[in-house]
């Protein structure tokens, strides 16, 4: 087992710096038509509200680009089908905007050589797919270093979608975080099991409520979180986007999305005929990922924490998994002096010291 | 002068009805659909051509509606039996899953490098599984009078749960990088293809079980028993029929097919088990039961034009540019006008008038000042 | 009867037509109802009796025709507005809730009550009202604690509660008690002293005749006329029904009864709701003779009845079929065993009312290799079967494709009955097979009972009607709260009022000594 996931590294980061795959000849902007496909509705007003502004500040870039999205498709077959049918209509890139996807965009993408997909959140790539994500992890911990100076009780409540390196990876670059500015304070984790279910994240935000979180954190599509929090009068951290809409007087800030970034780099290079498939994972030095500006509670000592945090980032002098790191048990996993391979932290599958709750086996 | 309007019920249907009802109700349905399409500011001409074309107008889109026709047949067939004897199974979606679930663990446990072997044994243990599913519900609807809406139900969050252990837990591919979904099936365990398209083997089931249960229903003894228990539980219990054993085998065959409809959706389309399996179909087959009234063959056609319904609505986003909401009411307006439709076969509308039939008054006038 | 000064009606229906999908229920008919009288009105099933009274109380509109209520046009979109006008209807199925106290309701469906329930004024209105018209009842006990008798006097305290003037009374007396019918009628008499106007509807000539000013006649929709009560005779109104001279006699043969074919021993049972509703029942029935058990409805002979084919647990004692113990069998073994049942809800437990008449048919032999072979049902001979039974049973149905829902009571009850005697029973045990049918009905499925006992069947006739149950039975048991109070050998010696008090509680031998001997059916 352990050989395999050696192994399984060692593959990950030979893809990760980009296998050899030749360019693609350069599309004219009026025959690219790139269909974006997503899990949820544009109006979750969280993830897939996100990649829909992405895809406007992407047309706005570029007014000769005519783009085409389908809402609300599911993590399963039918999703092949919008892919297929969007080529059919003449799509010459597709963005896949959920992991989900990745089987079927693998499918479709075999059938359709010329066509250029890329797919978010995902591993595999092909002569024609290219993965993107970003370096949420990064704002994630800056959030963390928030919640950990505002919380009183010491305890911070995290409602987690599903248990994946994603999501794994997130909460604990958070509970570094608020360790790094409140080492007595614990963050308490709920699985939801879901992506996008307003009615399930609220519950599980009140059950965390209802355990004595004094602060909230999400992990998932809408904004269900901050606005439990906001009923119930405590802190939230958002996700996605500034969902301060949500909670207007308890939203401290929240770690967000700028896919228009990615949307506007890859039509370039279509347009301009330098695509070829990579691995995009840009962090805050790129500006991919953010904080959402700080609610009106945040003291001025917090903000100039995280800015010095920040800056040792954006630098590159210092990273979230940098050693030492200690798993919940209290064994190191990171020693002092060394760091987290991105292959190590796409498949993290453990939590770090400070996070109370389960990953499921 | 002043019109009323008094609802009666029909003894008789005519038979006249039968046929103009539908064909009226759909005419409705896409005249109103029209008005809301030219309201969206698109042509309704243009936008119903769009759903044709992708759904029917070529081999592609019409293999595709082929494909999400095959397990919605399935399952309106399994929550159709059930219903035809009053016992209300919501859960197929659940059974969906069991039987999902149940094919995994085949492929998992007992493989065996043959098509044809591994297709009767993941046949066999998606039907146990689904079946054993609804018939743990049907037995205490039959037992003890536990609401089957409400077990079944449950159910299904139970199934979804069971999924998510899977996938989560002990079969997690461990190349999937934490993913929580299971290995890729091998060749042997997935249902073979046809004609380049998607269209898997799961068609012949979904045309064959409908056939077969026509003629259960229509032409045996067990199905006549079927059909008196639906129609009236103590006629049957004083001709001798056992009802509790029946409610139990018939959630049990429900619960199979709906299972087997999993396990073709899963080993011909998906080809390994993860989150997010099945679009509802549980769900929507309770609709196309009702459109089909029920009747084993109409529920192939009305799956069909289900898929039609689903795919070009699809497309329509695409082509048109629409939000899938204005897609929802679109398909909820034909929905409704056809569901609606029924109402007018039961019941007949009349509207007097004022002047031609008897003084109407008194009562009424008191009201209106 | 009094000859009352024609005063002005409190409701006139004038020329009410109504038709259903190929059926025209009333055709022209006219009636009104007078403050003060008991108008009967009378006509055998499907004459559109039933039609004529839901059109008065707002379930149906008419297609044409006029009503008046007293004096002014109206016209009734619902039971709301006919209850609003002042008209109460009693249906023979009480529309009350069983869970709820007598006084909860009275106010059922009232509009403009105040949030909170004037309970103390409710009460008293309930008492003020029911010693006025002599129907005594507790206003605070359930519904469901009450017997058959006392519901009735809800379900009309409901009505004039409401201030009905004018009161529909559908087949009072077919759940009474003699002694229970004679108490309705004093409160019937006192309304009509106090200006109300009865509408009267029974298949009773006798009470008919005692009871009513008027009587109005339907046949097949259409009026046949409407006469003074005190003008007729029973005979006459009859053959106005029937449009021909009819004979009330039957013709039974004197016959040796033989061996016994179902005995019972002490058996005991529980009623849908854990109450014991049989109890320690030991009787046994033979070869060609008529059982006939008396009693009120709703004293245990249909839960007896249900024991006798399985479909009801005994919780103790012992049932015997032809000297082979069959307790607590499957109603399946009673069936094949030959016992045949004719339960008294056609439409509920002895008849699918959606499915078809050929369909019908076979409830019960679906199984038999006549009909099925490997499994599947031959419905070429199912059809045959079919049409034999509705041409010896004269079951008049439009085709054998009809569902079963669209015949008439009569109809229905001819089809179970040659059902259940198609397949040579060897014990038939009818519940209230007469109930509700017109006079040619109830005529042919008593010849048919008959006809069975004379084939050597053994016949349970349970019946609310004396009449029936003297003229058929050889013997008769009388059953109260469960109980068999005694079975005599020769009923139609017995006086009726003894039958009456048995039928009330009172043991055979103090009811027997109480009653004058020999004095015969009065």
């Amino acid at each position: 087992m352990k050989r395999f996931v050696v192994l399984l590294v060692f593959v990950l980061s030979v893809t990760l710096c980009g296998a050899a795959y030749a360019a693609f000849p350069a599309i004219p902007a009026e025959k690219i038509n790139p269909g974006f496909v997503y899990i949820g509705p544009i109006g979750d007003g969280g993830w897939t509200y996100m990649h829909e502004q992405g895809r406007l500040a992407m047309e706005k870039e570029f007014p000769g680009v005519k783009s085409t999205f389908v809402e609300s498709i599911p993590e399963g077959p039918d999703a092949a089908r919008v892919f297929e049918t969007m080529i059919r209509n003449g799509s010459k890139v597709i963005f896949g905007t959920t992991f989900g996807y990745m089987d079927f965009v693998q499918e479709v993408a075999k059938k359709y050589p010329d066509t250029i997909f890329m797919h978010c959140a995902g591993y595999k790539d092909a002569p024609n797919v290219g993965t993107y994500f970003g370096r949420m992890y990064q704002a994630r911990y800056l959030s963390g270093l928030v919640a950990g100076k505002m919380t009183k009780k010491n305890r911070i409540g995290y409602v987690g979608a599903h248990p994946i390196p994603e999501v794994i990876r997130g909460i604990n670059a958070f509970t570094q975080g608020v360790r790094k500015a409140n080492p007595e304070a614990e963050v308490q984790v709920i699985w939801i099991f879901s992506w996008l279910d307003p009615g399930k994240e609220k519950e599980a935000a009140k059950a965390l409520i209802d355990s004595g979180v004094d602060i909230l954190a999400m992990h998932a599509d809408t904004g269900a979180t901050p606005q439990a929090a906001e009923e119930a009068g405590i802190y939230v951290i958002g996700y996605n986007n500034d969902m301060s809409a949500y909670a207007p007087t308890k939203h401290l800030t929240a770690p967000i999305w700028d896919w228009g970034m990615v949307y506007k780099e890859t039509i370039g290079q279509v347009i301009k005929g330098t695509w070829q498939p990579s691995h995009i994972w840009y962090g805050l030095k790129e500006g991919m990922v953010a904080l959402a500006p700080y609610g009106k509670d945040v003291p001025d000592l917090v903000k100039a924490l995280v800015d010095v945090e920040k800056a040792k980032i954006v630098s590159g002098e210092w990273d979230v998994f940098h050693g030492p790191v200690k798993d919940q048990s209290g064994e190191v996993k990171v020693p002092e002096g060394a760091a987290m391979t991105d292959g190590e932290m796409l498949s993290m599958n453990w939590f770090v010291e400070g996070v109370k709750g389960d990953i499921p086996k | 002068m002043k019109l009323s309007i008094k609802v009666e019920p029909r003894l008789e249907t005519p038979r006249m009805l039968g046929i103009a009802i539908p064909v009226i109700s759909l005419a409705a349905a896409l005249l109103s659909g029209a008005v809301f399409l030219f309201f969206m500011g698109v042509s309704p001409f243009q936008a119903y051509s769009t759903i044709i074309r992708s759904s029917l107008g070529d081999a592609y889109g019409l293999s595709e509606t082929v494909v999400k026709a095959i397990p919605l047949a399935m399952a309106a067939i399994a929550v159709m039996l059930s219903f035809t004897m009053l016992i209300w199974n919501i859960g197929a979606e659940g059974q969906i899953f069991m039987g999902a679930i149940a094919a995994a663990a085949a492929v998992r446990y007992l493989f065996v490098d043959n098509h044809l072997a591994m297709f009767a044994i993941m046949f066999a243990a998606a039907g146990i599984a689904g079946g054993i599913w609804a018939a743990i519900a049907g037995y205490f609807r039959a037992r003890w009078s536990v609401n089957e809406i409400i077990t079944t139900l449950m159910l299904n969050y139970v199934a979804m749960n069971l999924l998510n252990y899977f996938v989560y837990g002990p079969w997690r591919d461990p190349a999937s990088l934490g993913f929580p979904m299971t290995a890729p099936f091998p060749d042997a365990a997935r249902l073979p293809s046809f004609w380049g398209t998607r269209i898997h083997a799961g068609l012949f089931l979904a045309i064959l079980f409908p056939l077969i249960f026509w003629v259960i229903l229509r032409f045996t003894r067990w199905g006549y028993e079927i059909r008196v228990m639906g129609e009236n539980p103590k006629a049957a219990g004083f001709a001798g029929m056992s009802y509790i054993k029946n409610v139990v085998f018939v959630m049990f065959l429900s619960g199979a097919i709906a299972g087997i409809a999993g396990m073709c959706e899963l080993s011909g389309l998906q080809g390994r088990l993860q989150h997010g399996f099945s679009g509802g179909y549980g769900y929507t087959a309770i609709i196309v039961a009702w459109l089909a009234r029920l009747h084993p063959i109409a529920i192939i056609l009305v799956s069909f034009l289900m898929g039609v319904l689903l795919v070009g609505g699809e497309t329509l986003q695409i082509v048109m540019r629409l939000p899938l909401s204005s897609m929802l009411v679109l398909q909820g307006l034909i929905l409704f006008f056809v569901l609606g439709g029924e109402f007018f076969r039961k019941f007949r509308i009349r509207i007097l008038s004022g002047g031609a039939t008897p003084p109407i008054a008194t009562t009424s006038a008191k009201e209106e000042k | 009867m009094d000859a009352r000064a024609p005063s002005k009606p409190l409701v006139r229906m004038e020329k009410i037509t109504k038709r259903f999908t190929g059926v025209t229920a009333n055709l022209d008919v006219d009636f009104d109802v007078r403050p003060g009288e008991v108008h009967a009105l009378l006509g055998e099933n499907g004459a559109g009796k039933s039609t004529l009274m839901n059109i008065l109380y707002g379930l149906y509109r008419p297609d044409s025709g006029v009503l008046t209520i007293e004096g002014k046009d109206v016209s009734f979109s619902s039971p709301r507005d006919a209850i609003a006008s002042g008209i109460g209807m009693v249906h023979q199925h009480f529309m009350l809730i069983p869970s709820q106290t007598v006084w909860e309701n009275m106010i059922l469906g009232l509009e403009g009550l105040s949030s909170v329930l004037p309970k103390r004024a409710i009460r008293e209105r309930i008492l003020e009202l029911s010693s006025r018209y002599g129907l005594s009842v507790d206003p605070d006990a359930k519904i469901w604690q009450l017997s058959i008798g006392e519901q009735q006097r809800v379900a009309i305290l409901q009505m004039l509660y409401r201030r009905a003037k004018i009161l529909v009374l559908d087949e009072p007396t077919a759940v009474l008690t003699p002694q229970e019918a004679e108490h309705l009628f004093v409160t019937v008499r006192q309304m009509t002293s106090e200006g109300h106007g009865i509408v009267f509807i029974s298949h009773k000539m006798d009470e008919v005749m005692g009871l009513s000013h008027r009587v109005t006649i339907l046949r097949k929709g259409r009026l046949v006329g409407t006469v003074d009560t005190a003008s007729t005779t029973k005979e006459k109104l009859a053959e106005m029904m029937i449009g021909q001279k009819m004979i009330f006699s039957i013709e039974k043969k004197e016959l040796q009864p033989g061996k016994p074919v179902i005995e019972c021993a002490s058996v005991c049972a529980l009623g849908d709701r854990g109450i014991p509703a049989v109890s320690r029942a030991t009787f046994m029935i033979r070869e060609q003779e008529i059982l006939g058990v008396a009693g009120v409805a709703g004293n245990g002979q249909q839960e007896l009845c249900e024991t006798l084919v399985g479909l009801r647990k005994v919780e103790s004692g012992a049932i015997r079929v032809n000297n082979e113990e069959l307790t607590n069998s499957i109603p399946k073994t009673f069936i094949d065993k030959g016992i045949h049942y004719i339960p008294a809800d056609r439409k509920g437990t002895g008849l699918v009312p959606n499915m078809n008449v050929s369909e019908n048919s076979i409830l019960k032999r679906y199984w038999s290799r006549a009909v099925s072979k490997k499994g599947f049902i031959d419905w070429k001979e199912v059809f045959s079967f079919a049409r034999g039974l509705v041409s010896r049973y004269n079951v008049s149905t439009p085709s054998m494709e009809t569902p079963v829902r669209n015949l008439s009571g009569g109809n229905l009850q001819k089809l179970m009955l040659g059902r259940e005697l198609s397949d040579s029973p060897i014990a038939i045990l009818a519940v209230h097979p007469t109930w509700g049918l017109d006079v040619a009905a109830t005529k042919f499925v008593r010849e048919q009972l008959l006809a069975a006992r004379e084939a050597g069947c053994a016949v349970l006739l349970v019946s609310e009607d004396l009449d029936e149950l003297l003229a058929m039975s050889d013997r008769l048991a009388v059953m109260c709260k469960g109980e068999i109070m005694g079975i005599l050998d020769s009923p139609a010696e017995t006086p009726v009022e003894a039958i009456g008090l048995m039928m009330a509680g009172t043991p055979a031998e103090e009811a027997l000594a109480s009653a004058p001997r020999g004095g015969g059916k009065s």
